[in-house]
């Protein structure tokens, strides 16, 4: 925290940004990431023998992390980033490394076959076949991260079949090419089982090209060793913080549609870090982002101000 | 034709002034259609003798014959004389009067019955004293009767002439008065009239004058009362005349002013409430409703009959001083109101202490009011003390202990915090055989050794040992309690000390609290009794009572015993520790307890109390404490017996930690496990239950406020009861008549009447369907009353309206745009790029390239399936009912008027059934249905044996919803068991022929199914399980999404298996089902 405030006074508002081709971005440096079970070991397992990963889990509680996580580690010993030109920036290999791109594609529900695979463009001198982000990913042999993939056209179903059984193939229709996947390639998608609906499920015979992997908020004392190492803010808080999530989430079933995520109480520890008084940041982090129900809201606003002074 | 009756009467007439024959002969000519010659000759003769009577008869002669044409309009020959005779007589009394009562009669006659006419005349009559005012006054009568006639029940009419004619004793001009008010007032009061009347005729008794100022007051004042109170209400003010209230019509003014600013609906209330006042002092009622508008803008209509019932008492101890009381004019009513209006019903904050402690606790407890665990009479008795049994936390109805209502809240927080602290740090997981963690030693296997040990010695029968030993290890609190001789006194130094751990780890735990917390413990520390006057036994648990109110300093300490006060301290200090369990609690309880018992219950002498320290006691040592008991047990072993002194008593109770009962919550989820695991060991039988009550520590404490011994049987019923344990004698299976074995045999049936269908039932055993097993009887249901529908919106009418929001944010889904259309509004930029690059590319173009708004439409059919057997006609526990207080307005008019409401539905829900509860769902979804447009069809099912499957119609699922089926709610009725499988079957065959892309069936049920064959209780449970099973399989691969909801909180065991990997929902509390019903849809289809 305190570094990357003293970097942009150094630069003096020099923009920050870097740009990255989406198939060589890579996760430059350790994410922080807290094991809870054997996630480690198993995805390490489902990599090396190709094995699409499904993610389950409730929202915010870390497995967007976990995958950034696991594509650093994999990608281990660390690779160098030198900034080359203005922003543009390429990463050089080091001996002994393996380049493990990462791709996320957030689902949404009007995400085509064809914003995945590619597409012809017009330009002045006719057309151009531009490849799309799991296209470039299946070449590049990165982990493409497709989070909450319910959301998703179901035509996109097309492409995942054949990429997640031994095929490893992506047919790419309109340039009339199949796409033999790359040795490191690997297909990793996330769903939320709690927004279940009658009209949006996984298939089974999509799920079922999967290893599932399921997470949840981690346990109370590791909740707090997270938010404490995350938001900066004292271990004191972070511990009550992570009490609180734990005492929110029993209200789950009693009216809260979702328990506070790991996100939130994060967040709320940030703000703390920020000197915001505690009960005010859990208000705004937590409270009312939870609920517009006003009892609801009272409710856990009753157990915040009885953990927090 | 003779003319002689004629001549003869024309002759006569010529006697009187001209104005009679010139009127008679313009009459007769009109006459003679009406009646017959002999007829008109009788009329012409009644003519004459009007004229006849006085001197200045001939007027009324003279109007006799200008009204009659029009009046023998009216009236047949008969009646007509009759009413003619009725003008000769008034006319002998009075001409004026007469000729009053001619003009008056064309308009009356018409509207008035022919045997009424002679009434009404004598009523005209009746106000004739024969002065002139009083001719004026009946002339009067007579002038206004048209009106009066034509909008009053003839009935009224003489009432009201009756009160006139009194008011005229008093002043005629009042009465002329009160008789042209009394015209216009009158119709337009309506059936309270009589009331008014009543009322007015009481006045005219006494304060006469008034009754003029009530006709002027009356309209305006009654249009403020509620239809159907304002008879009571008048009634009400004829009761206060009579005893002697003079100001009437301020009370009808002042009165109805009161009553039209409390909230709807209460005005009965605040009625029954004047009423019982005036009982007890007439004079104190207009004072109360005169002050009542602004005691309501104060309190809530509860808290008012807190200061009505004690304004009630001081009326019946000083009548002025109570008068004063309701006139806001005293001290007494003024803090009264203060107190009350900073107090906080739990009614209002019960929604959010629910919630407050099902996060902390991680349980879906319930937040109940204290009245509700006394009701169910299982041991708890005090009204006023918090406690919990362990699935509820039981608070006082109402605090008010603080001058506003945060501090009381806060109040509330910081008792149901303690509570809920019993269950979330494991006060009531006493395991016997768990080891402490911060005592090393462990001292109670020893002493239950040396305890078992003692007994045989005491040559007890071995036989009854064992079943002493059976019944106290029962729990493992009774286990542990039974160590003690003293078991009293072993309970309430385990309950303070466990306190002490708990309110630590509270402070340790949620510091936010702490302040509150600190306050509540200051106030009850200053409530304690004074050490110094107590034996020694109860004065050291009094010290400990204190340290653990957060008191150490200054405490006084018998100086004799100073080394065992500072041996309490230090045990008491190793549980103010964030690690401590329950476990280390039991330790401490039994070395306090080794201290204390050893000690002789006698008073020290005032001057032997020194005043200590005990904030650091220093470190516990086993080996001093050791030493401490050997020197103890040699000073009692030198001084002979011990435990001489005061008999033992207990302290008193420290009220916001209120009422703990470990044994009981042990014993309790005790039954209740064994309850669920039948089979496993011999279950608790009803005299082994109250052997174990008759030992335990935490009645015996209740025994002095009742006779509870006597009750122990009453107790143990119903603690049965409430574990859920079937009362004795009643054999499983019992109930459904004999067992037919039989049922299994028999083969395919046949669908022989119209509206019949047979279906296959899968039988897991055969691993096959038995083929054509069931019979499905298709019937309509009857049709009852639309008003439980139209009620049941009314009632739920806030939760409606949260619904159909709800269900209004589907609707903007359908109105987005939907891009790569075949056809549509416009073209889609990206698509037709892509199409047309594809196109220069030779690559078959995508020829989606349209948007369109507006173009899914939801499509959605579902069928509803609602379990009608027998079993949903269970009353719901009512403790188990959770209201809904999330709609509670902030705005205190609104709420009382949101309470009211609700309290007039609390005593409905007295007899309410599940039945009944989905009923009103049933209503709801309705409403939310035909919101969104969804296809939907409402069926019941029930049924005997497999040939008698009934399937109900409430709403076919092609039909359109309409009055008849408001009707058919109605007549949702528990009828007999459930088949489920072919009730869904049946349903499936509903959905099928529907071709909407997204179908749903919901399965709303209330228990396992079971019919005869079906599944027999303890016998074949799987059969139906299984077979429900397949057919929600079937629906499954029919493409219907079943989903199944159930209130039976024992659903887990079986829904599990019945539904696999499809949706259901266990209802752990009933009463949300209206409300959940309609959202579960919505997420279903969303």
């Amino acid at each position: 925290m305190v570094e990357a405030v003293e970097s942009v006074e150094s630069e003096q508002n020099e923009p920050q940004f870097k740009e990255y081709a989406i198939e060589e971005f890579l996760v430059r440096s350790e994410p922080y990431y807290r094991p809870v079970g054997d996630e480690l070991e198993l995805f390490t397992a489902a990599y090396n023998q190709h094995i699409p990963v499904l993610l389950k889990g409730p929202t915010g509680c870390g497995k967007t992390r976990f995958v950034e996580y696991m594509a650093w580690r994999l990608g281990r010993p660390m690779t160098v980033v030198r900034p080359v030109d203005s922003g543009r920036a390429a990463q050089e290999l080091r001996e002994g490394e393996v380049r493990v791109p990462l791709v996320t594609i957030a689902c949404h529900e009007d995400l085509t076959a064809s914003d995945l695979v590619g597409r012809y463009l017009l330009d002045s001198e006719g057309t151009r076949w531009i490849d799309g982000p799991m296209t470039r990913a299946v070449k590049a042999g990165a982990i493409l991260y497709l989070d909450e993939v319910v959301e998703a056209r179901k035509d996109t179903t097309v492409l995942i079949h054949p990429l997640t059984d031994h095929r490893r193939i992506l047919p790419v229709e309109k340039t009339g090419q199949i796409i033999e996947a790359d040795d490191r390639f690997l297909l990793c998608i996330s769903y939320n089982p709690h927004y279940q609906s009658a009209l949006k499920d996984l298939k089974h015979s999509t799920r079922q090209r999967f290893i599932s992997v399921e997470f949840d908020y981690p346990p109370v004392e590791i909740e707090a060793e997270i938010v404490e190492k995350e938001s900066g803010c004292s271990s004191e808080q972070a511990a009550s913080l992570a009490k609180l999530g734990e005492k929110v989430r029993n209200l789950r079933d009693h009216g809260l549609a979702e328990g506070a995520s790991t996100r939130l109480l994060i967040y709320a520890g940030r703000l703390m870090t920020e000197g915001i008084p505690a009960r005010r940041a859990c208000q705004v982090a937590i409270v009312w982002t939870l609920t517009d129900e006003p009892e609801l809201q009272r409710s856990v606003e009753e157990v915040v101000s009885s953990i927090f002074e | 034709m003779s003319n002689a009756p004629f001549d003869e009467i024309e002759s006569e007439l010529a006697k009187f002034p001209p104005a009679v024959m010139d009127a008679y002969r313009e009459s007769a000519e009109a006459m003679e259609t009406s009646f017959s010659p002999e007829e008109l000759a009788l009329w012409a003769k009644e003519g004459s003798a009007i004229a006849g009577q006085t001197v200045r008869s001939w007027e009324s002669a003279v109007e006799y014959f200008r009204v009659c044409p029009q009046v023998a309009r009216s009236l047949a020959f008969p009646s007509f004389m009759q009413w003619a005779r009725c003008g000769t007589y008034l006319s002998q009394d009075s001409p004026a009067l007469a000729v009053s009562f001619f003009k008056a009669s064309p308009a009356i006659v018409s509207n008035l019955r022919p045997q009424y006419i002679p009434r009404w005349a004598g009523l005209g009559r009746s106000l004739y004293k024969g002065t002139w005012k009083s001719s004026t006054l009946s002339a009067r009568f007579f002038e206004v009767s048209p009106d009066m006639i034509r909008s009053l029940p003839f009935w009224d009419v003489e009432v009201f002439a009756s009160l006139i004619e009194a008011l005229s004793y008093k002043s005629y001009d009042i009465a002329v008065e009160c008789l042209t008010l009394g015209k216009d007032v009158l119709p337009v009061m309506g059936r309270e009239r009589e009331a008014f009347l009543a009322m007015c005729r009481a006045l005219s008794d006494g304060n006469w004058r008034e009754v003029k100022s009530c006709f002027e007051v009356a309209p305006k004042a009654l249009q403020q009362i509620e239809e159907g109170q304002t008879s009571r209400f008048l009634k009400l003010g004829e009761r206060l005349t009579k005893v002697g209230i003079r100001d009437t019509s301020r009370f009808l003014s002042d009165g109805s002013y009161a009553l039209g600013q409390v909230p709807q609906g209460s005005q009965a209330h605040i009625l029954d409430l004047c009423e019982g006042l005036l009982a007890v002092t007439p004079e104190a009622v207009p004072p109360f409703l005169k002050s009542l508008d602004g005691v309501m803008h104060r309190v809530t209509i509860n808290q008012l009959d807190t200061w009505f019932h004690h304004g009630v008492q001081l009326l019946k101890d000083n009548p002025e001083s109570g008068i004063a009381f309701f006139k806001v004019e005293s001290n007494t009513s003024e803090s009264l109101l203060e107190t009350l209006s900073s107090s906080l019903e739990l009614d209002r904050v019960k929604g959010i202490v629910r919630l407050y402690c099902r996060a902390l606790s991680g349980s879906p407890i319930e937040a109940l009011s204290t009245q509700e665990l006394v009701r169910r009479n299982i041991g708890w008795v005090d009204q006023d003390t918090a406690t919990t049994d362990g699935t509820k936390v039981f608070l006082p109805p109402v605090v008010d202990h603080y001058q506003n209502k945060e501090q009381n809240f806060s109040w509330f927080k910081v008792v149901a915090t303690h509570q809920v602290a019993h269950l979330e740090f494991g006060s009531f997981d006493y395991d016997f055989d768990k080891p402490a963690l911060l005592f090393d030693e462990e001292r109670r296997y020893p002493l239950e050794r040396e305890l078992g040990a003692q007994q045989v010695n005491d040559d007890v029968l071995v036989g009854d040992l064992e079943a002493d030993g059976q019944t106290r290890a029962y729990t493992d609190i009774g286990r542990f309690l039974s160590l003690f001789e003293n078991r009293r006194l072993a309970f309430d130094l385990f309950t303070v000390l466990e306190d002490v751990r708990l309110d630590y780890r509270i402070k340790v735990e949620y510091p936010g609290i702490r302040q509150a917390a600190i306050d509540v413990q200051a106030q009850a520390l200053s409530l304690r009794p004074e050490v110094e006057d107590l034996p020694l036994q109860e004065a050291l648990i009094e010290l400990l009572i204190r340290m653990s109110l957060d008191h150490f300093n200054n405490l006084p300490v018998p100086v004799d015993f100073q080394e065992e006060a500072t041996m309490l301290a230090r045990i008491l200090q190793v549980l103010r520790d964030a690690s401590a369990n329950v476990e280390d609690t039991a330790e401490a309880t039994l070395r306090a307890y080794e201290i204390i018992s050893r000690l002789e219950n006698e008073t020290q002498p005032e001057d032997q109390w020194e005043p200590e320290d005990m904030e650091e006691p220093g470190d516990f040592s086993e080996d001093e404490f050791q030493s401490l008991l050997d020197k103890l047990q040699a000073s009692q072993n030198s001084s002979g017996d011990a435990g001489e002194g005061d008999p033992y008593d207990s302290p008193e109770p420290v009220d916001y930690r209120g009422d703990f009962k470990p044994e009981m919550v042990q014993l309790l989820t005790k039954l209740q496990m064994d309850q669920n695991q039948q089979g496993e060991g011999e279950p608790l039988s009803q005299e082994m239950l109250e052997q174990l009550l008759q030992d335990s520590a935490e009645l015996e404490l209740d025994a002095e406020q009742g006779d509870i011994n006597n009750s122990m049987s009453t107790f143990a019923q119903n603690i049965m009861k409430e574990a859920g344990v079937p009362p004795p004698n009643s054999q499983p299976g019992q109930g459904y008549g004999p067992l037919l074995h039989d049922d299994d045999q028999g083969g395919e049936l046949e669908a022989r009447e119209p509206k019949t269908y047979v279906y296959d039932e899968w039988d897991f055993r055969a691993n096959d369907y038995k083929p054509r097993w069931c019979v499905v009887k298709e019937k309509t249901l009857d049709e009852g009353d639309p008003a439980f529908y139209n009620d049941s919106l009314k009632n739920y009418s806030t939760l409606l309206s949260h619904i159909k929001r709800q269900f209004e944010l589907i609707m903007p889904e359908t109105f987005r745009k939907i891009y790569r259309m075949i056809d549509g509004e416009d073209i889609d930029l990206n698509a037709a790029l892509e199409a047309a690059a594809d196109i220069r590319m030779k690559v078959p173009p995508d020829e989606k390239i349209y948007w369109r708004r507006n173009k899914i439409e939801r499509d959605v059919s579902v069928v509803f399936l609602l379990d009608m057997s027998a079993s949903t006609a269970e009353a719901i526990d009512e403790g188990r009912h959770t209201v809904d207080d999330r709609d509670a307005p902030d705005d205190p008019v609104e709420y009382m008027v949101w309470l009211r409401r609700r309290r007039e539905g609390l005593v409905r829900r007295h007899y309410k059934r599940i039945i009944d509860l989905e009923k009103e769902s049933t209503a709801l979804l309705i409403q939310a249905l035909e919101s969104i447009g969804d296809n939907y069809g409402i069926y019941g099912f029930s049924g005997y044996g497999r040939e008698n499957v009934e399937f109900y119609v409430i709403k076919d699922i092609e039909e359109n919803f309409t009055e008849r089926i408001k009707r058919r709610i109605d007549k949702i009725t528990p009828l007999h068991a459930t088949r489920m499988g072919s009730a869904i079957r049946h349903a499936i065959t509903k959905l099928e022929n529907q071709d909407s892309p997204t179908k749903i069936m919901f399965l709303i049920s209330d228990g396992r199914p079971q019919d005869r064959g079906y599944s027999r209780e303890g016998v074949e449970k799987e059969y139906a399980v299984h077979d429900t099973h397949m057919a929600l399989l079937e629906a499954k691969r029919k493409d219907i999404t079943p989903f199944c909801l159930t209130v039976d909180k024992a659903g887990h065991d079986y829904l599990k298996e019945m539904c696999g990997d499809m949706g259901y929902e266990v209802l752990g509390d009933i009463w949300a089902l209206p409300e959940r019903l309609p959202m579960l849809y919505r997420q279903l289809t969303a």
